[in-house]
């Protein structure tokens, strides 16, 4: 059965610790300098006195259902795995161009220094944790267990049960509504720091002639299209199914 | 699902981890380990991703039970080990203790195991000390020389002519052993730099060092703790969960610590001046009568006597002192009254602050005696039974020796197996009453962690002979004369731990290697059983850890198995009511109020408040650490990434007066000396306050990350002691700041 990978935060639970740092660190070999995921923190108004407090909000890739780090991709290397709903880079197909890092508003993606690919959080697929039974590494060793991890698609698992039974919110990208898999407990901190999109000039050239036609084709958009050919194109011998064109809703 | 738990020797491959591999996960796996491998970018452009995939079939990963040794907290680890390394540390998940987790440091342990800094061979000093100058020497060479240096000094000095501080490690239980059978009394650890104060406060209240049950208050000040931060305990987890529950929880603490910044309320409040708070806390419930009259009929001591002597402590005389508004000492004193008894004063960690830091202490534990939450759901707890035995050994009797440890009556209230690292190192300069020529030091490093730095390097010059055994070239190991390489915990076996951290974690633990000893380093009982063999008392050390381990678990013969088949066992023992209808272990038999001892003492009996002392154009220095280094183990390659120097915090408003900016570069100075470091502005701190976190400044090259960088607490901090424990007091420090070369 196909998953839909997602993460419910507490983040009201985050005492800003770093477990999970580097946890994750470790589990994926993350270069020095770089991190796959991320504790972000309210400024403290200590105007407030004894009332003043911080907010501690862990992150990483939301593994977007409406990924724009996919859709400036030029050679489908970045591609929303439909298996696990994880955002993925297949570093073979990768030219290394850099498009899908400054087109993610979290900057949830690093440039590898030495394997010169964007590198992300994957949920630990690519670690083999999933597989072996494991949860993902920054879930597995949080102290006060502020990270749920789940399959939205599996209604009894602790992360679909978090989210329907309590109020929920998204850390949302200016101007496109990017459909993130990161849920937050009501109440999360801060939530202006996502940034703007910043799509290749060629994509957004391309755009103009573009969305016209993907309207009349029925949804799909021509990036998907263009993406799909590239992808059919450079990797005939692909059967296993485990990719997707990217899919606007 | 995981674990499945192999053991080392078989280096077997775990068939139920190759069968659940699939075909597509195998592949990419192989495909990911190809690409690191070569280091270099796998496959580019225009190749297909099958054609990356056909690498070597990727080698099976194991897992093995541990233990973490990246702080004293022992929490349990699964290491997942590939190909003969240790690849990644995941928490235990029936290690109850540590409630399933592994904090940054614990992750961090693989960096330690594998740090290119690591110790190799026995080394002896060939230059001056401090001079860097080694010459590798075999561990036979290495071992002959100690036992004759020990000898030497033996037989000129006596046996108590040699001083032993074993770290807080599982195999520190040798080397206690060993100094005991070779015939000194002069042993002393890291306690006195930590938590002695507290220890002897509660000691003298309760007549135990309890325990918090913190996961089932309902509202908790904390005084002089960071348990959100400074380190990761079951308090830690606890607290949090108290407060999902709707703990209340107060903070009063000069700077703004993470514990603070989760606080429902944090006060700033001026260091030194605890006491003033609890004392009038301790005014207002006695005097509104809101403690539980039944209680303190039945369990306390001296309650008529204390009463009148909170009398003029009141909460208008505590603002003066300690500069909480009066109205707010008052209504936390009723709020926290109203909550007890499932509510407690934390009584902390470290305690080494203030000359009066035991008396500070005692202030806290008395205002928990008031809330009656002794032995009580959400309370203080007494330690519980865990059932691990101390396999018996004979001591022998050396006539020569000494009566006493070098620092006995020093301090009245010393804990004597601990003694006072900061007494004693005045002893060996003075050489009163005796002297003491050599040093034996495991996995601590007082160089760092002690105030006073040029005093350690004082007491240097009167040792003979220093031997420091360490995983790296501490600073401590880089004065020495013989420098010994250890094992990380994850390459040794070790004896059985009997742990406790609150109230459901009386467990037992041991340690099988996980990965091979690297290089040639050795763990303490075979360094022990080598050396007491050239001395002449190897039959002390006649065992394996095998056997030490059966003679440790006699009285509980399931734990065998147990800790085999899980990890860890839990001794299902009483967690409330251990002193249900059994006098307390104090001189009255019930919560010292007012302790008779004291008095004999010539101490006071009841906590007086003393005003810290102040100095205009001084602030005072407090020490503290982050949420990811423990004492001075900053050189890792992992952690560092956190903080690769510390900073002086100031408040802005104290920088302006002095006109000195955010970031720039400050001379930090007091009585025992002078560190240069930047400044950062900080509204977070109390104005007459500074702070800086420890571990940095390290004087070794021997550890390359911090080695010159920050400042040195133990540099500027100067000696104080408390006087009823002995325990170091590092809060006691004025300094002037200034603009660098200023």
């Amino acid at each position: 059965m196909m998953k839909k990978y997602a993460m419910v935060i507490d983040s009201s639970l985050c005492i800003d610790c770093k477990a999970c740092m580097v946890s994750c660190k470790v589990q994926n070999s993350v270069p020095t300098g770089h991190w796959r995921n991320w504790i972000k923190h309210t400024v403290p108004d200590f105007t407030q006195g004894p009332l003043t407090r911080t907010h501690f909000q862990p992150g990483g890739c939301m593994q977007c259902d409406n990924p724009t780090c996919v859709q400036a991709c030029p050679s489908g290397a970045t591609y929303k795995d439909a298996q696990t709903g994880v955002v993925r880079v297949n570093e073979g197909l990768c030219i290394g161009c850099g498009n899908c890092i400054t087109a993610c508003p979290y900057g949830a993606r690093f440039r590898h220094p030495e394997k010169r690919v964007p590198d992300k959080c994957d949920f630990c697929l690519s670690s083999g944790r999933l597989e072996r039974g494991l949860v993902p590494a920054c879930v597995d060793t949080c102290p006060t267990k502020a990270r749920v991890f789940g399959d939205l698609n599996d209604p009894d698992s602790e992360a679909s049960r978090l989210l329907k039974s309590r109020p929920t919110m998204r850390v949302e990208a200016k101007g496109v509504d990017t459909k993130p898999n990161m849920y937050y407990l009501a109440s999360t901190a801060p939530l202006d720091w996502a940034g703007q999109v910043q799509f290749p000039p060629a994509f957004r050239s391309m755009a103009a002639v573009v969305n016209p036609v993907v309207k009349i084709a029925a949804g799909v958009t021509a990036l998907g299209v263009a993406v799909m050919w590239v992808r059919q194109l450079l990797s005939p011998g692909d059967g296993e199914g485990e990719s997707s064109a990217p899919k606007k809703e | 699902m995981e674990p499945v738990i192999d053991s080392m020797k078989s280096g077997s491959v775990s068939a139920k981890d190759s069968k659940r591999l699939s075909r597509r996960g195998f592949l990419q796996a192989s495909a990911a380990v190809a690409a690191t491998a070569a280091g270099v970018p796998g496959v580019r452009g225009l190749v297909s991703e099958a054609h990356a995939k056909s690498a070597a079939p990727q080698a099976p990963i194991t897992s093995h039970y541990t233990v973490c040794d990246m702080c004293f907290n022992r929490c349990g680890m699964i290491a997942r080990v590939q190909n003969g390394r240790v690849v990644k540390l995941d928490p235990n998940p029936k290690f109850l203790k540590s409630r399933g987790m592994i904090c940054a440091r614990g992750n961090a342990a693989i960096a330690q195991l594998y740090d290119p800094d690591r110790l190799k061979t026995p080394l002896l000093r060939k230059g001056k000390r401090g001079e860097g100058k080694w010459q590798q020497l075999s561990w036979d060479q290495a071992l002959d020389h100690m036992a004759e240096q020990f000898t030497r000094i033996a037989e000129k000095y006596t046996r108590c002519g040699v001083m032993f501080s074993p770290g807080s490690d599982m195999q520190s239980q040798f080397l206690n052993r060993f100094a005991e059978v070779f015939g000194s009394y002069n042993v002393t650890s890291h306690e006195t730099l930590c938590l002695l104060s507290k220890n002897r406060a509660y000691l003298d209240t309760f007549g135990e060092t309890p325990y918090p049950d913190v996961l089932y208050t309902k509202y908790i000040i904390i005084a002089g703790a960071n348990p959100f931060e400074a380190i990761i305990t079951p308090d830690t987890m606890d607290l949090m969960e108290a407060r999902r529950n709707g703990c209340k929880i107060v903070v009063l603490d000069p700077r703004y610590t993470k514990t603070a910044a989760l606080a429902d309320e944090w006060y700033a409040i001026r260091p030194g001046t605890d006491m003033a708070f609890f004392l009038a806390m301790s005014n207002v419930i006695i005097q509104e009568r809101l403690f539980d009259p039944d209680f303190a009929a039945e369990m306390l001591h001296g309650l008529d006597e204390y009463a009148a002597h909170v009398r003029d402590y009141t909460p208008e005389w505590a603002e003066g002192e300690c500069g909480i508004p009066a109205g707010d000492i008052r209504r936390i004193a009723r709020e926290i009254a109203k909550a007890a008894p499932e509510a407690m004063v934390y009584p902390g960690r470290r305690s080494s602050d203030y000359e009066d830091s035991t008396q500070i202490r005692r202030s806290m534990a008395i205002a928990n005696a008031l809330l009656g939450n002794w032995d009580r759901p959400g309370g203080i707890l007494a330690a519980r039974e865990v059932g691990v035995r101390s396999p018996y050994y004979d001591v022998p009797w050396y006539d020569d020796n000494p009566d006493d440890r070098i620092d006995h009556g020093m301090a009245p209230g010393l804990i004597h197996h601990e003694g006072s690292f900061k007494l004693m190192r005045d002893a060996i300069i003075k050489e009163e009453p005796y002297p003491i020529r050599g040093w034996f030091t495991f996995k601590t490093n007082f160089m760092q962690t002690a105030a006073n730095r040029r005093k350690t390097l004082e007491m240097l010059e009167h040792l003979d002979f220093v031997v420091n055994a360490d995983i790296v070239m501490s600073d401590t190991a880089w004065y020495s004369d013989l420098v010994l390489p250890s094992p990380s915990f994850l390459e040794r076996d070790d004896p059985v731990g009997a742990l406790q951290g609150s109230s459901a974690c009386a467990c037992a633990v041991w340690r099988d290697a996980v990965v091979p000893a690297m290089y040639e380093s050795r763990p303490m009982l075979w360094i022990c059983q080598e050396l007491s063999r050239r001395l002449g008392f190897g039959e002390s050390f006649n065992f394996d850890i095998e056997q030490y381990r059966r003679w440790q678990l006699e009285g509980i013969p399931d734990a065998y198995d147990v800790i085999k088949a899980d990890g860890v066992y839990y001794n299902p023992s009483k967690v409330y009511g251990i002193y249900f209808d059994t006098p307390l272990k104090t001189l009255a038999k019930k919560i010292e109020l007012y302790n008779q001892r004291y008095v004999d003492e010539g101490l006071d009996p009841m906590p007086v408040y003393k005003a810290p002392r102040r100095k205009d154009g001084t602030f005072r220095l407090v020490v503290g650490r982050t949420a990811f280094f423990t004492h001075s183990n900053t050189n890792n390659g992992l952690l560092i990434e956190f903080m690769d120097e510390n900073v002086l915090w100031m408040h802005p408003a104290a920088a302006s007066r002095l006109g000195l900016g955010d970031g720039e570069k400050v001379s930090v100075a007091s009585g025992a000396g002078r560190v240069e470091l930047s400044l950062k502005h900080f509204e977070g701190i109390e104005e007459g306050t500074v702070y800086m976190a420890t571990g940095f400044g390290a004087l070794s090259p021997g550890l390359h990350l911090v080695h010159g960088k920050g400042a040195s607490i133990a540099e500027v901090l100067e000696d104080h002691a408390d006087h009823i424990s002995g325990n170091m007091a590092m809060h006691e420090t004025l300094v002037t700041v200034s603009r660098r070369g200023a």
